[in-house]
């Protein structure tokens, strides 16, 4: 397997944003990138050109946090609980939807565009008919209080290849699978490193899962975030990765990074060459580990705090979106 | 009255009278009033009527060290770039709005009033602390006394049986950086500190001794010290040794006030399973029980990280605990007399750092007062439409000492003397924020 | 208390040692003794008050005064016995002289100046500090070893502990180094009001920082080393915003003029400085001092003829504190003009012979212990109001530190027939050194409640504190208690408590309300025991360094 060194990881291109970003999803083979942020504003930019200039969209009322692209359309999900469908072609608005009560952190589209997962701290996963915005299923699986009082937080979502199978993942370390044909609950995992409390030094929780991916052929789950935390003011521990065989409930790989960090985004090689979170403290890093996640291979700064991140279609490279900042990276030249 | 007594300042006996001396004779069997303070005299003696009106006044103080944000709860900015994503909400106070985080709190905003404009300019944690708990900077050649020091001598009865000072500081975080500290007044003072327990220590009688003989060892102790006293000052240390003694057995009376499950279950659950609740529900107790300042810390509000995260957490907490705190102190009648103040070393940057965070700030930042003396749903000082810093009636650390200390119905401009210097209790020419007074 | 800036330039020449003169009139001769130094001056400050001091101390007060100031606990009853049985004439020097040689005063001497320096930090200085005392380093010695330790042996690595653990925050550790060596507070010119503060607080903070500021730690603190730059200067601003360089400035408004003191790194030397710390790193090996280092540079300056004033007087203020219960100059980190001392020739006296003796810690405390003014009573029976306590008329009262309250409840609570009997022997020392330590626990306890301040954590400590009753009141073999249970008569039981924890005979008042409450405990004498030999260790007699 070979993932690229540090020194490979080149910013080729920089765009400054007023608002932090927290979302993006790009149009396969399109340089088309829509984002979303800090400032309750869904944009779209070409980074194809020379200049590239943002245009709005639309807003929600709150921080923009989840992107999906779903046949001819865009989703977008932010902390106002709203699901708003944005037409691709003449970048009106569809429709907008009251789809959690709580905080929208993260919306997923199934590979074959037909739904829509949206997970919020209402902790209720919900899927959606991508073309219609109709509800299909409510996943419920994730406690709404933390153990120690505390309201949890549902950050995390993700689908499988093939489409059959959808996990998500809380602020404690849950995990719970999903199949998305019958919304059945399939596997559920603990992942309690991720989660710091501590009744006599820190009590404040902090961490959960942030991130989630499946292997290209669906057997391995991975989860990312942030190991236990020394002080949890500063976010002090390292970018951590868990990867497991889910159908086993059996972690297979874990791979920490060098310095602070949390892990946003986790994306793995289509041919298993790599699996690369992103994050940061502050500032980015990319993290590149085995795919089975039993070592970590390579860590490259980036420009700014990493919130997400849309791989290249020929795996050249990203776009990475996070802290006042879009910046493209390549790690092939 | 104890040993030797200084000259009052200008020399006239008008001034020999004290607040403590005058209610130390009033109160049936007082003890020798704290033979520390021969070392103060109160310089400007009100009216005996008039300083009579503390009487009964007490405070809570939670204390949200690490610095909580101002912008997560008491003067949010909704959609600015500074904002963050909480919404502010309506409040039972028309036109007042506060973070969508204190559901609680906006429907009893007409028992608490919000300063927004405390300027106060030290952003360490260390610094900080001492300033918002002294209310000014700390001088070199004078150790001043906290605020729950002052309060335990102002209000506090010279031979009260309970703790005058008690402060629960549970998290380890900022526990070194304002510990109480009695300053001048003397150790008499010094608080009654939690840490890791939930009863003060060594306040159990040890199962090894028969209480008549705790008792009557503390007598003889006494008798050999009487000895020891003859022909010398009982100012300064001498006089802390044998107070520190005579105050033993009462406070080990009041052991139970700390033992919350004596409250029904009821109550307990209206407080939640909390420790920051479980810890202002003892404050409560103690309260009742006639303790004048208690200090409850919360800590780890200082969010360089995921500060909308921590807030998520933290605010509602704080929502949660501070409403059934005033709904329980308003029910008993205690309201009245009681202020409870939130405040921290100071608040958090309006600008939002990479990993979500936001960092020490003290030019612009918020505290509450509720209760005794202060006027409900009143909003004072203003900050800019990004919160950065104050554009209308700043207050500063000494101001707002001030109008706490008016709002108890103490004379913010009283003095002590140190020595020979008179130490007022909020520097010179310092003005309260009347606007809040009741 | 402010400072005006003026007034501080004008202490840095009065302060020049080698000219006390400045002050007006001559000091008495240098060749006099240090108790005669003492006496002349507290004498005759008192003498123009028209007061009558408090008489001199007994036998049993100096005994315990002198062993609780030099060897950090009280004396055992036999010593005290022994001491005031003997009719020789020069028995105090010769008290005074023993207890000095004695690991005590190590022990002691070691616990004073760590508090000094450390201030409660609980680093670990200490090992360079009892092998220093145990030779009798000189202060100034001392002082440059902790400003410029030396990180290839051993006694430099323990020395390090001072600045490692503060080199980080050179705002503090300027204020704690200006404050403990020079007996000068400048971080109190962060005040704004005074409008010469300003000035004072810009050159002669940032002076004083920009001798530790090219220092920084290469690696953790601990497993770290020191590493100075040799060149680079750095800027502040004034409170108006200006930029301005930081120039090495002692507080005396010396500066300091090499040309790598003064100007900005050139890109050249810049990389000799990193190359020096990159071959530590390699080498896991202090870096080579720098040619000029600004440190060194810091000692330099404050032992100079001219301006070791500043640091001669700030040891002398401290000591005296220590022995007399308060400075000749209150606050002790106020020295400065508009803060005189209350006997200025006596402090300019003791700063000038401190210095001609090589600043010999042990020889000043022997000076002033064997002074009247130390020995008097600490009662005031004469007339009227007491005389305030800046005259030194009578003895202050002064509360045993933890260390020493620690030391002496284990020496108080010991059964004194398992002591040698010779007590002038280095067993007898060596006995005491091991019950000494066995406080250790104690000493724990005492700083968790209340950190050894006179309060009611400390009271409430003794009254229901488990570690106190289980340790001494313990009734073992070994132990007062378990001595005092094998004795038959309570007037025994009465006497030998009060004599091992006053150190001397109960008075007849004392003795009947003492065996009075044993009489009405006859059905629980051993508890009885406890009782009595509680209310005596929590008695102000044993409290108090009376």
């Amino acid at each position: 397997m070979s993932a690229p060194s540090a020194e490979k990881v080149k910013v080729v291109k920089q765009l400054a944003r007023p608002e932090i970003v927290f979302a993006a999803a790009r149009r396969k083979g399109t340089s088309l990138l829509y984002f979303g942020g800090s400032d309750f504003r869904v944009h779209a930019v070409d980074l194809g050109r020379d200049r590239p200039e943002a245009r709005e969209l639309g807003a929600h009322s709150s921080y923009v946090t989840g992107l999906a692209v779903a046949g001819g359309s865009l989703v977008s999900g932010g902390y106002d609980g709203r699901l708003n469908w944005w037409d691709l072609s003449s970048g009106s608005q569809i429709r907008s939807l009251e789809a959690h009560a709580k905080w929208i952190r993260r919306i997923a589209a199934s590979p074959d565009g037909r739904l829509i997962a949206s997970v919020a701290d209402d902790m209720v996963c919900r899927l959606w008919d991508a073309e219609t915005g109709a509800l299909r299923s409510e996943l419920r699986g994730h406690e709404e209080m933390t153990p120690h009082h505390f309201p949890s937080m549902l950050y995390a979502c993700a689908f499988s290849e093939d489409g059959q199978h959808l996990a998500t993942g809380d602020k404690v370390g849950r995990v719970n699978l999903w199949s998305v044909e019958d919304g059945c609950s399939v596997a559920r995992l603990e992942t309690p490193t991720f989660y710091t409390w501590d009744p006599v030094q820190r009590r404040h929780s902090i961490g959960g899962i942030r991130a989630l991916a499946f292997s290209p052929d669906g057997s391995r789950l991975a989860i990312g975030g942030i190991g236990q935390i020394g002080n949890i003011d500063h976010l002090d521990s390292k970018p951590r990765i868990e990867v497991f065989d889910w159908r086993a409930g059996r972690r297979i790989g874990e791979a920490q990074g060098e310095g602070r960090g949390m892990v946003e985004h986790l994306v793995f090689h289509p041919r298993g060459e790599w699996l690369m979170g992103a994050g940061g403290y502050s500032d980015g890093l990319l993290l590149f580990c085995e795919s089975d996640g039993t070592k970590a291979l390579a860590q490259a700064k980036m420009p700014m705090y990493v919130h997400d991140m849309v791989l290249n279609d020929d795996l050249s490279g990203a776009v990475a979106v996070g802290h006042h900042k879009i910046a493209a990276v390549n790690w092939s030249a | 009255m104890a040993a030797t007594r200084p000259s009052s300042f200008c020399g006239s006996s008008d001034h020999t009278i004290d607040r403590r001396g005058f209610l130390g004779t009033i109160a049936a069997g007082a003890s020798a009033f704290a033979a520390d303070m021969t070392a103060l005299e109160v310089l400007k003696t009100p009216a005996v009527a008039a300083d009579l009106k503390n009487k009964g006044k007490r405070v809570i103080l939670l204390w949200l060290a690490g610095g909580s944000s101002q912008l997560e709860t008491w003067d949010p900015k909704p959609g600015a770039p500074t904002g963050g994503p909480f919404r502010s909400i309506p409040t039972s106070v028309p036109s007042v709005r506060i973070s969508e985080l204190m559901p609680r709190m906006a429907a009893r905003m007409d028992r608490t009033c919000i300063i927004r404009s405390l300027n106060t300019k030290i952003g360490d944690h260390g610094g900080g602390a001492r300033l918002m708990m002294q209310g000014r900077r700390d001088d070199p050649s004078v150790r001043y006394p906290d605020m729950g020091a002052v309060l335990a001598h102002e209000l506090g009865r010279a031979d009260s049986r309970v703790p005058d000072y008690v402060t629960f500081y549970s998290a380890t975080e900022g526990r070194g950086m304002a510990p109480g500290t009695p300053g001048f007044l003397g150790e008499r003072y010094a608080p009654m500190s939690l840490t890791t327990e939930t009863v003060p220590a060594n306040l159990r009688k040890l199962d090894t001794i028969e209480d008549i003989d705790h008792q009557q060892r503390a007598e003889l102790r006494d008798l050999l010290s009487r000895r020891f006293e003859r022909d010398r000052s009982l100012s300064g240390a001498l006089g802390s040794h044998n107070v520190a003694y005579e105050r033993v057995r009462g406070l080990m009376a009041s052991e139970s006030l700390f033992d919350i499950r004596r409250e029904p279950q009821a109550v307990r659950d209206r407080y939640g399973p909390t420790q920051f609740g479980e810890q202002a529900l003892v404050a409560r107790r103690l309260i009742e029980a006639g303790v004048p300042f208690v200090r409850v810390a919360r800590a780890w509000w200082d969010s360089h990280g995921q500060n909308f995260e921590t807030h998520q957490e933290m605010v509602p907490e704080l929502d949660h605990v501070m409403a059934i705190l005033l709904d329980d102190l308003a029910e008993r009648g205690l309201l009245q007399d009681t202020l409870v103040i939130t405040l921290a070393e100071f608040g958090r940057t309006p600008e939002i750092n990479p990993s979500l965070g936001r960092d020490h700030f003290a030019s612009a930042w918020s505290a509450t007062l509720s209760g005794a003396g202060v006027k409900g749903g009143a909003v004072y000082g203003k900050t800019d439409a990004n919160g950065r810093s104050v554009v209308d009636g700043q207050v500063g650390p000494a101001e707002l000492f001030a109008t706490i200390y008016q709002a108890l119905g103490i004379d913010h401009e009283k003095q002590y003397m140190v020595g020979s210097r008179p130490v007022p209790l909020t520097d010179a020419g310092t003005e309260p924020v009347t606007a809040v007074l009741a | 208390m402010r400072i005006r800036g003026k007034a501080i330039a004008i202490v840095g020449i009065m302060l020049g040692a080698s000219n006390p003169a400045s002050m007006g009139g001559e000091l008495l001769p240098a060749d006099r003794p240090i108790a005669e130094a003492v006496d002349y001056y507290v004498d005759e400050a008192i003498h123009r008050e028209g007061i009558q001091p408090a008489p001199t101390a007994d036998d049993t007060t100096m005994i315990r005064r002198l062993t609780l100031d030099l060897a950090g606990r009280i004396p055992t009853n036999a010593e005290a016995q022994d001491f005031v049985g003997s009719s020789d004439s020069g028995k105090i020097v010769a008290l005074v002289d023993r207890l000095l040689n004695s690991p005590g005063y190590v022990r002691h001497q070691t616990a004073e100046l760590d508090e000094l320096l450390m201030a409660g930090r609980r680093d670990h200085l200490r090992d360079y500090l009892t092998r220093s005392v145990s030779v009798n380093r000189p202060w100034d010695r001392i002082f440059r070893e902790l400003m410029l330790p030396d990180e290839s042996e051993t006694l430099g690595k323990m020395a390090a502990s001072y600045l490692k653990p503060q080199i980080k925050d050179a705002d503090r550790l300027t204020a704690d180094v200006s404050s403990t060596f020079f007996g000068v507070n400048i971080s109190c010119a962060q005040c704004h009001d005074h409008p010469l503060v300003e000035d004072w607080k810009q050159d002669h903070f940032y002076g004083m920082k920009a001798f530790f500021e090219r220092t920084t730690l290469l690696g953790k603190s601990k497993d770290g080393f020191l590493a100075e730059r040799g060149f680079g200067t750095s800027r502040f601003k004034t409170t108006e915003g200006v930029e301005r360089p930081a120039r090495m400035m002692f507080l005396s408004g010396r500066k300091a003029t090499e040309p790598e003191a003064t100007r900005d790194a050139t890109e050249e030397e810049k990389k000799l400085d990193k190359a020096r710390f990159e071959k530590s790193q390699k080498d896991k090996a202090p870096p080579a001092p720098p040619r000029f280092s600004a440190r060194a540079k810091l000692v330099e300056l404050s032992l100079s003829p001219e301006d070791r004033g500043f640091f001669a007087r700030a040891i002398v203020n401290r000591i005296w504190a220590r022995l007399f219960g308060r400075g000749l100059v209150m606050p002790m980190d106020q020295m400065h003009s508009a803060n005189p001392p209350s006997h200025p020739e006596l402090l300019d006296w003791l700063a000038r012979d401190t210095i001609a003796h090589g600043y010999d810690l042990k020889r000043l405390i022997r000076g002033m212990v064997l002074s009247h003014a130390y020995a008097r009573e600490s009662r005031w029976s004469g007339k009227g109001e007491p005389p305030r306590p800046s005259l030194f008329a009578v003895a202050a009262l002064r509360p045993m530190t933890l260390e020493q309250l620690a030391a002496s409840l284990r020496i108080a609570t010991t059964d004194p027939s398992t002591l040698p009997d010779d007590q002038k022997s280095a067993e007898l020392d060596r006995r005491i050194e091991t019950i000494v330590q066995q406080g250790s626990p104690i000493a724990e306890a005492l700083r968790s409640a209340g950190d050894g301040q006179i309060g009611v954590a400390e009271a409430l400590l003794f009254s229901n504190g488990k570690r106190m009753d289980e340790d001494l009141l313990s009734d073992r073999d070994g132990r007062l208690l378990g001595r005092m249970l094998k004795l038959s008569s309570p007037d025994e039981q009465v006497t030998i408590a009060v004599r091992n924890i006053f150190g001397r005979e109960p008075d007849p008042d004392e003795r009947t309300a003492l065996r009075k409450y044993l009489g009405l405990r006859t059905d629980r004498p051993a508890e009885a025991c406890r009782q009595v030999v509680w209310a005596l260790l929590t008695s102000p007699e044993f409290r108090f360094n009376h």
